[in-house]
Protein backbone atom coordinates (compact mmCIF):
# COMPACT_ATOMS: atom_id res chain seq x y z
CA UNK A 1 0.00 0.00 0.00
CA UNK A 2 1.19 3.46 -0.54
CA UNK A 3 0.75 6.42 1.60
CA UNK A 4 -2.15 8.40 -0.46
CA UNK A 5 -2.52 11.09 2.40
CA UNK A 6 0.90 12.89 1.20
CA UNK A 7 2.73 15.49 3.82
CA UNK A 8 0.50 16.83 6.28
CA UNK A 9 -0.62 20.79 5.92
CA UNK A 10 -1.54 22.07 8.82
CA UNK A 11 -5.40 24.13 8.36
CA UNK A 12 -3.42 27.34 9.36
CA UNK A 13 -0.86 26.85 6.46
CA UNK A 14 -3.86 26.22 3.89
CA UNK A 15 -5.43 29.17 5.23
CA UNK A 16 -2.31 31.65 4.90
CA UNK A 17 -1.67 29.91 1.71
CA UNK A 18 -4.80 30.71 0.16
CA UNK A 19 -5.53 34.18 1.52
CA UNK A 20 -1.85 34.98 -0.16
CA UNK A 21 -2.40 33.36 -3.13
CA UNK A 22 -5.96 35.28 -3.80
CA UNK A 23 -4.64 39.06 -2.63
CA UNK A 24 -1.25 38.17 -5.50
CA UNK A 25 -4.03 37.74 -8.08
CA UNK A 26 -5.80 40.42 -7.54
CA UNK A 27 -2.41 42.95 -6.99
CA UNK A 28 -1.79 41.08 -10.70
CA UNK A 29 -5.27 42.19 -11.83
CA UNK A 30 -4.92 46.27 -11.28
CA UNK A 31 -8.33 46.85 -13.49
CA UNK A 32 -10.37 44.41 -11.00
CA UNK A 33 -8.90 46.23 -7.97
CA UNK A 34 -9.75 50.14 -9.59
CA UNK A 35 -12.98 49.66 -11.15
CA UNK A 36 -15.33 49.04 -7.77
CA UNK A 37 -13.03 52.22 -6.31
CA UNK A 38 -14.48 53.92 -9.51
CA UNK A 39 -17.66 53.03 -9.49
CA UNK A 40 -18.01 53.96 -5.66
CA UNK A 41 -16.40 57.33 -6.83
CA UNK A 42 -18.73 57.74 -9.91
CA UNK A 43 -22.22 56.47 -7.93
CA UNK A 44 -21.68 58.99 -5.29
CA UNK A 45 -20.99 61.57 -7.88
CA UNK A 46 -24.45 61.18 -9.53
CA UNK A 47 -26.41 61.77 -6.27
CA UNK A 48 -25.25 65.83 -6.17
CA UNK A 49 -26.06 65.74 -10.59
CA UNK A 50 -29.71 64.07 -9.54
CA UNK A 51 -30.62 65.35 -6.34
CA UNK A 52 -29.52 68.95 -5.85
CA UNK A 53 -26.03 70.44 -5.27
CA UNK A 54 -27.56 72.77 -2.26
CA UNK A 55 -24.81 71.61 0.82
CA UNK A 56 -27.61 71.66 3.62
CA UNK A 57 -29.15 68.99 1.49
CA UNK A 58 -26.21 67.21 0.62
CA UNK A 59 -25.61 66.85 4.12
CA UNK A 60 -28.74 65.27 4.84
CA UNK A 61 -28.59 62.42 2.27
CA UNK A 62 -24.34 61.99 2.47
CA UNK A 63 -24.84 58.91 5.17
CA UNK A 64 -27.23 56.82 2.93
CA UNK A 65 -25.60 58.02 -0.02
CA UNK A 66 -21.97 56.84 0.81
CA UNK A 67 -23.63 53.40 2.12
CA UNK A 68 -25.66 53.08 -0.80
CA UNK A 69 -22.58 53.33 -2.98
CA UNK A 70 -20.66 51.12 -0.71
CA UNK A 71 -22.97 48.67 -1.04
CA UNK A 72 -23.73 48.84 -4.27
CA UNK A 73 -19.77 48.64 -5.26
CA UNK A 74 -19.39 45.32 -2.98
CA UNK A 75 -22.05 44.32 -5.27
CA UNK A 76 -19.97 45.10 -8.18
CA UNK A 77 -16.77 43.03 -6.98
CA UNK A 78 -18.47 40.02 -5.69
CA UNK A 79 -18.42 38.21 -8.42
CA UNK A 80 -14.45 38.04 -8.66
CA UNK A 81 -14.99 36.27 -5.40
CA UNK A 82 -15.07 32.90 -7.05
CA UNK A 83 -15.96 33.07 -10.86
CA UNK A 84 -12.04 32.97 -12.11
CA UNK A 85 -11.62 29.73 -10.17
CA UNK A 86 -14.51 28.43 -11.21
CA UNK A 87 -13.75 28.95 -14.99
CA UNK A 88 -10.29 27.21 -14.24
CA UNK A 89 -11.35 24.88 -12.18
CA UNK A 90 -9.23 25.77 -9.08
CA UNK A 91 -11.98 25.66 -7.03
CA UNK A 92 -12.99 22.16 -7.47
CA UNK A 93 -9.50 21.25 -5.72
CA UNK A 94 -10.40 23.74 -3.59
CA UNK A 95 -13.26 21.17 -2.76
CA UNK A 96 -11.65 18.52 -2.74
CA UNK A 97 -8.61 19.80 0.02
CA UNK A 98 -8.57 17.59 2.97
CA UNK A 99 -8.53 21.03 4.54
CA UNK A 100 -12.14 22.36 6.46
CA UNK A 101 -13.91 23.66 3.65
CA UNK A 102 -14.83 26.73 6.25
CA UNK A 103 -11.14 28.01 6.62
CA UNK A 104 -10.61 27.90 3.07
CA UNK A 105 -13.47 30.39 2.07
CA UNK A 106 -13.12 32.76 4.98
CA UNK A 107 -9.40 33.08 3.54
CA UNK A 108 -11.09 33.71 0.12
CA UNK A 109 -13.50 36.54 1.76
CA UNK A 110 -10.75 37.89 3.94
CA UNK A 111 -8.58 38.62 0.82
CA UNK A 112 -11.49 40.09 -0.93
CA UNK A 113 -12.82 42.11 1.37
CA UNK A 114 -9.33 43.61 2.29
CA UNK A 115 -8.91 44.41 -2.01
CA UNK A 116 -12.51 45.67 -2.66
CA UNK A 117 -13.80 46.52 1.21
CA UNK A 118 -11.10 48.63 2.75
CA UNK A 119 -10.01 50.88 -0.13
CA UNK A 120 -14.03 51.69 0.01
CA UNK A 121 -14.01 52.47 3.76
CA UNK A 122 -10.48 54.49 2.79
CA UNK A 123 -11.91 56.73 0.33
CA UNK A 124 -14.94 57.22 2.52
CA UNK A 125 -14.02 60.45 4.13
CA UNK A 126 -13.42 62.40 0.71
CA UNK A 127 -16.45 61.39 -0.67
CA UNK A 128 -18.10 62.31 2.50
CA UNK A 129 -16.50 65.57 2.66
CA UNK A 130 -17.93 66.16 -1.16
CA UNK A 131 -21.17 65.87 0.40
CA UNK A 132 -20.84 68.11 3.06
CA UNK A 133 -21.08 65.46 5.72
CA UNK A 134 -20.22 67.16 8.88
CA UNK A 135 -16.52 66.87 10.43
CA UNK A 136 -17.40 65.17 13.16
CA UNK A 137 -19.44 62.61 11.56
CA UNK A 138 -16.13 61.07 9.71
CA UNK A 139 -14.87 58.41 12.23
CA UNK A 140 -18.17 56.94 12.67
CA UNK A 141 -18.75 56.62 8.98
CA UNK A 142 -15.25 54.91 8.85
CA UNK A 143 -15.62 52.40 11.91
CA UNK A 144 -19.28 51.48 10.42
CA UNK A 145 -18.17 51.28 7.24
CA UNK A 146 -15.40 49.15 8.80
CA UNK A 147 -17.20 47.12 10.75
CA UNK A 148 -20.11 46.39 7.75
CA UNK A 149 -18.30 46.05 4.77
CA UNK A 150 -16.82 42.81 5.72
CA UNK A 151 -20.59 41.57 6.32
CA UNK A 152 -21.45 42.66 3.18
CA UNK A 153 -18.29 40.46 1.43
CA UNK A 154 -19.51 37.39 3.50
CA UNK A 155 -23.21 37.80 2.64
CA UNK A 156 -22.36 38.04 -0.92
CA UNK A 157 -20.34 35.39 -0.76
CA UNK A 158 -23.21 32.86 -0.23
CA UNK A 159 -24.64 34.55 -3.38
CA UNK A 160 -21.92 34.44 -5.37
CA UNK A 161 -21.13 30.87 -4.76
CA UNK A 162 -25.05 29.63 -5.38
CA UNK A 163 -24.95 31.43 -8.16
CA UNK A 164 -21.28 30.82 -9.65
CA UNK A 165 -22.45 27.87 -12.19
CA UNK A 166 -24.91 30.09 -13.89
CA UNK A 167 -24.34 31.47 -17.45
CA UNK A 168 -26.67 34.74 -16.59
CA UNK A 169 -25.42 35.64 -13.12
CA UNK A 170 -24.99 39.66 -13.08
CA UNK A 171 -28.51 40.33 -11.44
CA UNK A 172 -29.56 37.47 -9.83
CA UNK A 173 -26.87 37.68 -7.80
CA UNK A 174 -28.18 41.51 -6.92
CA UNK A 175 -31.90 40.35 -6.31
CA UNK A 176 -30.58 37.39 -4.23
CA UNK A 177 -27.78 39.18 -1.99
CA UNK A 178 -29.31 42.73 -1.45
CA UNK A 179 -32.29 41.99 0.73
CA UNK A 180 -30.17 39.86 2.59
CA UNK A 181 -28.08 43.48 3.17
CA UNK A 182 -30.59 45.36 4.78
CA UNK A 183 -29.34 45.31 8.27
CA UNK A 184 -26.58 46.46 7.72
CA UNK A 185 -27.52 49.07 5.60
CA UNK A 186 -29.89 50.36 8.04
CA UNK A 187 -27.53 50.16 11.47
CA UNK A 188 -24.41 51.73 9.46
CA UNK A 189 -26.06 54.39 7.43
CA UNK A 190 -28.22 55.33 10.61
CA UNK A 191 -25.28 55.94 12.75
CA UNK A 192 -23.72 58.36 10.59
CA UNK A 193 -26.61 59.92 10.21
CA UNK A 194 -27.47 60.20 13.76
CA UNK A 195 -23.81 61.53 14.45
CA UNK A 196 -24.05 64.15 11.89
CA UNK A 197 -27.13 65.08 13.33
CA UNK A 198 -25.24 65.54 16.76
CA UNK A 199 -27.00 62.82 18.45
CA UNK A 200 -25.37 60.28 20.79
CA UNK A 201 -24.43 56.84 19.58
CA UNK A 202 -26.29 54.14 21.45
CA UNK A 203 -25.98 51.06 20.38
CA UNK A 204 -25.02 51.10 16.69
CA UNK A 205 -21.53 49.64 16.98
CA UNK A 206 -22.47 46.69 18.78
CA UNK A 207 -25.28 46.16 16.11
CA UNK A 208 -22.64 46.25 13.70
CA UNK A 209 -20.47 44.00 15.81
CA UNK A 210 -22.94 41.97 16.39
CA UNK A 211 -24.00 41.17 12.67
CA UNK A 212 -20.15 40.69 12.10
CA UNK A 213 -19.41 38.10 14.32
CA UNK A 214 -22.76 36.17 13.56
CA UNK A 215 -21.85 36.60 9.85
CA UNK A 216 -17.84 35.41 10.63
CA UNK A 217 -19.37 32.42 11.58
CA UNK A 218 -22.27 31.17 9.80
CA UNK A 219 -21.78 32.79 6.21
CA UNK A 220 -18.61 31.04 5.78
CA UNK A 221 -20.15 27.65 6.51
CA UNK A 222 -23.32 28.83 4.01
CA UNK A 223 -20.88 29.63 1.22
CA UNK A 224 -19.14 26.41 1.54
CA UNK A 225 -22.42 24.30 1.18
CA UNK A 226 -23.25 26.27 -1.44
CA UNK A 227 -19.63 25.79 -3.63
CA UNK A 228 -20.52 21.90 -2.97
CA UNK A 229 -23.80 22.61 -4.34
CA UNK A 230 -22.48 24.42 -7.55
CA UNK A 231 -20.02 22.29 -8.23
CA UNK A 232 -20.71 19.24 -8.93
CA UNK B 1 -41.24 5.52 14.70
CA UNK B 2 -39.39 7.47 11.25
CA UNK B 3 -41.56 5.10 9.57
CA UNK B 4 -44.66 7.30 8.74
CA UNK B 5 -42.33 10.08 8.45
CA UNK B 6 -40.42 8.41 5.40
CA UNK B 7 -43.40 7.52 4.09
CA UNK B 8 -44.55 10.86 3.77
CA UNK B 9 -41.57 11.65 1.75
CA UNK B 10 -43.20 9.27 -0.96
CA UNK B 11 -44.72 11.33 -3.66
CA UNK B 12 -47.31 8.99 -4.43
CA UNK B 13 -48.56 8.25 -1.04
CA UNK B 14 -48.83 11.73 -0.65
CA UNK B 15 -51.16 12.55 -3.96
CA UNK B 16 -53.02 9.64 -2.79
CA UNK B 17 -53.70 10.77 0.62
CA UNK B 18 -54.27 14.39 0.00
CA UNK B 19 -56.38 13.17 -2.76
CA UNK B 20 -58.56 11.80 0.15
CA UNK B 21 -58.26 14.99 2.34
CA UNK B 22 -59.29 17.42 -0.62
CA UNK B 23 -63.13 17.09 -0.39
CA UNK B 24 -63.42 17.85 3.11
CA UNK B 25 -60.49 20.57 2.89
CA UNK B 26 -62.86 22.36 0.64
CA UNK B 27 -66.03 21.78 2.30
CA UNK B 28 -64.31 22.81 5.57
CA UNK B 29 -62.88 26.20 3.60
CA UNK B 30 -66.18 26.94 1.77
CA UNK B 31 -68.15 26.77 4.96
CA UNK B 32 -65.68 29.23 6.97
CA UNK B 33 -65.36 31.39 4.28
CA UNK B 34 -69.19 31.98 3.31
CA UNK B 35 -69.91 33.01 6.93
CA UNK B 36 -66.41 34.75 7.57
CA UNK B 37 -66.89 37.21 4.58
CA UNK B 38 -70.49 37.75 5.12
CA UNK B 39 -70.15 38.36 8.87
CA UNK B 40 -67.22 40.42 8.35
CA UNK B 41 -68.92 42.15 5.34
CA UNK B 42 -72.05 42.59 6.64
CA UNK B 43 -72.88 41.92 10.10
CA UNK B 44 -69.26 43.44 11.96
CA UNK B 45 -70.63 46.70 13.49
CA UNK B 46 -68.49 49.77 11.87
CA UNK B 47 -65.95 50.96 13.95
CA UNK B 48 -66.26 54.24 15.56
CA UNK B 49 -63.01 55.99 14.24
CA UNK B 50 -62.40 53.73 10.81
CA UNK B 51 -66.40 53.47 9.86
CA UNK B 52 -66.51 50.58 6.97
CA UNK B 53 -62.98 50.66 6.81
CA UNK B 54 -62.64 48.36 9.37
CA UNK B 55 -63.48 45.40 7.05
CA UNK B 56 -60.23 45.52 5.43
CA UNK B 57 -58.69 43.85 8.06
CA UNK B 58 -60.51 40.89 7.98
CA UNK B 59 -58.42 40.15 4.71
CA UNK B 60 -55.04 42.02 5.64
CA UNK B 61 -54.70 40.68 8.88
CA UNK B 62 -55.38 36.41 7.84
CA UNK B 63 -53.37 36.99 4.60
CA UNK B 64 -50.36 39.06 6.59
CA UNK B 65 -50.25 36.50 8.95
CA UNK B 66 -50.06 33.38 6.64
CA UNK B 67 -47.01 35.44 4.47
CA UNK B 68 -44.69 35.56 7.96
CA UNK B 69 -45.81 32.04 8.00
CA UNK B 70 -44.57 31.14 4.74
CA UNK B 71 -40.75 31.98 5.17
CA UNK B 72 -40.59 29.47 8.10
CA UNK B 73 -42.36 26.60 6.09
CA UNK B 74 -39.50 26.81 3.50
CA UNK B 75 -36.89 26.82 5.56
CA UNK B 76 -38.24 23.61 7.46
CA UNK B 77 -38.66 22.54 4.05
CA UNK B 78 -35.03 23.02 3.09
CA UNK B 79 -33.81 21.42 6.12
CA UNK B 80 -35.44 18.14 5.70
CA UNK B 81 -34.44 18.37 1.52
CA UNK B 82 -30.76 19.27 2.27
CA UNK B 83 -30.60 16.42 4.99
CA UNK B 84 -32.88 13.38 4.40
CA UNK B 85 -32.58 14.72 0.15
CA UNK B 86 -36.31 14.20 0.53
CA UNK B 87 -38.21 15.16 -2.88
CA UNK B 88 -41.70 16.05 -1.28
CA UNK B 89 -40.22 18.57 0.70
CA UNK B 90 -38.12 20.52 -2.16
CA UNK B 91 -41.89 20.28 -4.38
CA UNK B 92 -43.73 21.40 -1.24
CA UNK B 93 -41.11 23.97 -1.21
CA UNK B 94 -41.20 25.32 -4.29
CA UNK B 95 -44.59 25.33 -4.88
CA UNK B 96 -44.32 27.43 -1.39
CA UNK B 97 -42.63 30.44 -3.11
CA UNK B 98 -44.68 31.72 -5.22
CA UNK B 99 -47.82 31.55 -3.13
CA UNK B 100 -46.31 33.09 -0.93
CA UNK B 101 -44.84 36.01 -2.73
CA UNK B 102 -48.68 36.25 -3.99
CA UNK B 103 -50.18 36.67 -0.35
CA UNK B 104 -47.47 39.30 0.61
CA UNK B 105 -48.03 41.09 -2.59
CA UNK B 106 -51.82 40.70 -1.69
CA UNK B 107 -51.05 41.52 2.26
CA UNK B 108 -49.21 44.55 0.83
CA UNK B 109 -51.74 46.19 -1.43
CA UNK B 110 -54.94 45.28 1.29
CA UNK B 111 -52.69 47.36 3.60
CA UNK B 112 -51.90 50.11 0.78
CA UNK B 113 -56.17 50.38 0.30
CA UNK B 114 -56.52 50.76 4.20
CA UNK B 115 -53.85 53.30 4.58
CA UNK B 116 -55.45 55.41 1.93
CA UNK B 117 -58.55 56.37 4.08
CA UNK B 118 -56.59 55.53 7.43
CA UNK B 119 -53.11 57.11 7.16
CA UNK B 120 -53.95 60.13 4.40
CA UNK B 121 -51.38 57.51 1.86
CA UNK B 122 -50.83 54.72 0.18
CA UNK B 123 -47.84 53.94 1.60
CA UNK B 124 -45.85 54.73 4.63
CA UNK B 125 -42.17 53.68 5.60
CA UNK B 126 -43.65 51.93 8.61
CA UNK B 127 -41.85 49.43 10.22
CA UNK B 128 -44.27 46.23 9.55
CA UNK B 129 -44.60 47.75 5.78
CA UNK B 130 -41.13 47.49 5.18
CA UNK B 131 -40.60 44.05 6.55
CA UNK B 132 -43.27 43.05 4.16
CA UNK B 133 -41.63 44.60 1.63
CA UNK B 134 -38.14 43.13 2.06
CA UNK B 135 -39.66 39.23 2.37
CA UNK B 136 -41.13 40.04 -0.90
CA UNK B 137 -37.72 40.70 -2.68
CA UNK B 138 -36.39 37.74 -0.25
CA UNK B 139 -38.77 35.16 -1.67
CA UNK B 140 -38.75 36.64 -5.43
CA UNK B 141 -34.76 36.26 -4.92
CA UNK B 142 -35.85 32.26 -3.78
CA UNK B 143 -38.45 31.83 -7.28
CA UNK B 144 -35.53 33.78 -9.46
CA UNK B 145 -32.72 31.34 -8.61
CA UNK B 146 -34.63 28.60 -8.84
CA UNK B 147 -36.16 29.73 -12.45
CA UNK B 148 -32.14 30.29 -13.13
CA UNK B 149 -30.33 26.76 -12.16
CA UNK B 150 -31.06 23.92 -14.92
CA UNK B 151 -30.58 20.80 -12.80
CA UNK B 152 -33.05 20.27 -10.82
CA UNK B 153 -31.25 18.44 -7.98
CA UNK B 154 -29.00 21.47 -8.02
CA UNK B 155 -31.78 24.10 -7.59
CA UNK B 156 -33.73 22.37 -5.13
CA UNK B 157 -30.77 22.24 -2.62
CA UNK B 158 -30.06 25.54 -3.60
CA UNK B 159 -32.95 26.99 -3.29
CA UNK B 160 -33.24 25.47 0.54
CA UNK B 161 -29.71 26.67 1.63
CA UNK B 162 -31.33 30.46 0.31
CA UNK B 163 -34.65 29.96 2.08
CA UNK B 164 -32.84 28.79 5.31
CA UNK B 165 -29.99 31.91 5.18
CA UNK B 166 -33.41 33.80 4.65
CA UNK B 167 -34.99 32.65 7.34
CA UNK B 168 -32.47 33.67 9.75
CA UNK B 169 -32.44 36.94 8.14
CA UNK B 170 -35.83 37.84 8.31
CA UNK B 171 -35.83 38.45 12.65
CA UNK B 172 -32.86 40.27 11.66
CA UNK B 173 -34.25 42.14 9.13
CA UNK B 174 -37.74 42.89 11.29
CA UNK B 175 -35.97 43.90 14.26
CA UNK B 176 -33.90 46.55 12.60
CA UNK B 177 -36.15 48.21 10.39
CA UNK B 178 -37.96 48.42 13.87
CA UNK B 179 -35.03 50.04 15.13
CA UNK B 180 -34.59 52.25 12.22
CA UNK B 181 -38.26 53.32 12.28
CA UNK B 182 -39.49 54.01 15.91
CA UNK B 183 -36.26 56.38 15.72
CA UNK B 184 -37.54 58.00 12.77
CA UNK B 185 -40.49 58.68 14.41
CA UNK B 186 -41.25 58.09 17.83
CA UNK B 187 -44.85 59.28 17.34
CA UNK B 188 -46.06 56.61 14.98
CA UNK B 189 -49.23 55.47 17.18
CA UNK B 190 -51.54 54.06 14.22
CA UNK B 191 -54.83 53.21 14.39
CA UNK B 192 -54.61 49.75 14.49
CA UNK B 193 -52.56 49.84 17.69
CA UNK B 194 -54.56 52.11 19.69
CA UNK B 195 -58.04 50.49 19.08
CA UNK B 196 -60.48 50.28 21.76
CA UNK B 197 -60.90 46.69 22.86
CA UNK B 198 -61.92 44.07 20.63
CA UNK B 199 -65.16 42.68 21.39
CA UNK B 200 -66.40 39.29 20.59
CA UNK B 201 -67.71 40.40 17.85
CA UNK B 202 -65.28 41.99 15.88
CA UNK B 203 -62.87 39.09 17.03
CA UNK B 204 -64.90 35.58 16.20
CA UNK B 205 -65.33 36.87 12.66
CA UNK B 206 -61.61 37.49 12.11
CA UNK B 207 -60.71 34.05 13.64
CA UNK B 208 -62.80 32.49 11.21
CA UNK B 209 -61.23 34.46 8.68
CA UNK B 210 -57.84 33.33 9.86
CA UNK B 211 -58.91 29.79 9.48
CA UNK B 212 -60.46 30.15 6.44
CA UNK B 213 -57.89 31.83 4.33
CA UNK B 214 -55.20 29.27 6.28
CA UNK B 215 -57.26 26.51 4.91
CA UNK B 216 -56.80 28.22 1.52
CA UNK B 217 -53.26 28.60 1.14
CA UNK B 218 -53.04 24.76 2.06
CA UNK B 219 -55.41 24.26 -0.42
CA UNK B 220 -53.41 25.94 -2.85
CA UNK B 221 -50.23 24.21 -1.78
CA UNK B 222 -51.51 20.84 -1.86
CA UNK B 223 -53.17 21.68 -5.54
CA UNK B 224 -50.12 23.35 -6.69
CA UNK B 225 -47.94 20.27 -4.53
CA UNK B 226 -49.78 17.60 -6.42
CA UNK B 227 -49.45 19.62 -9.56
CA UNK B 228 -45.41 19.32 -9.27
CA UNK B 229 -46.04 15.48 -8.17
CA UNK B 230 -47.37 14.24 -11.66
CA UNK B 231 -44.96 16.72 -13.55
CA UNK B 232 -42.00 15.26 -11.98
CA UNK B 233 -43.09 11.52 -11.38
CA UNK B 234 -44.35 11.87 -15.16
CA UNK B 235 -42.36 8.34 -16.28
CA UNK B 236 -43.00 6.10 -13.37
CA UNK B 237 -45.40 3.90 -13.63
CA UNK B 238 -48.33 4.97 -11.05
CA UNK B 239 -48.84 8.18 -13.08
CA UNK B 240 -49.08 6.71 -16.17
CA UNK B 241 -51.78 4.03 -14.91
CA UNK B 242 -53.36 7.41 -13.39
CA UNK B 243 -53.69 9.16 -16.51
CA UNK B 244 -54.95 6.37 -18.33
CA UNK B 245 -57.51 5.62 -16.09
CA UNK B 246 -58.45 8.88 -16.46
CA UNK B 247 -58.77 9.07 -20.02
CA UNK B 248 -62.24 8.80 -21.42
CA UNK B 249 -62.66 5.23 -22.89
CA UNK B 250 -62.37 5.03 -26.45
CA UNK B 251 -60.77 8.64 -26.54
Amino acid sequence: MTDLTGPQVSTFTAFRATLRRDLLIALKRRNDLLNPLMFFLIVVSLFPLGVSSDPQELTRIAAGTVWVSALLASMLSLDNLYRADYEDGSLEQLLLSPQPLYFLVLAKNIAHWLVSGLPVVLLAPLLAYMLYLPADAYWTLMLTLLLGTPVLSLFGSIGVALTVGLGSRGLILAVIVLPLTVPVLIIGAKAVADVSLGLALGMHYSLLGALLALSLSLAPLASAAALKISVN
Amino acid sequence: MWQWFFRLGSPKWFYELSGRWLPWLYVAMTVLLSVGVIWALLFVPQDYQQGDTIRIMYVHVPVASISLACFPLMAVAGVITLVWKMKLADMVAMCAAPIGAWFTAVALATGAIWGQPIWGTWWAWDARLTSMLIQFFLLIGVIALRSAIESQDAAARACALLSIVGAINVPIIKYSVEWWNTLHQPASNFAMDNESPFGPEIWVPLVIMIFAVYLFFVISLILSTRNEILVRERRSQWVVDLIAAQKPQGA
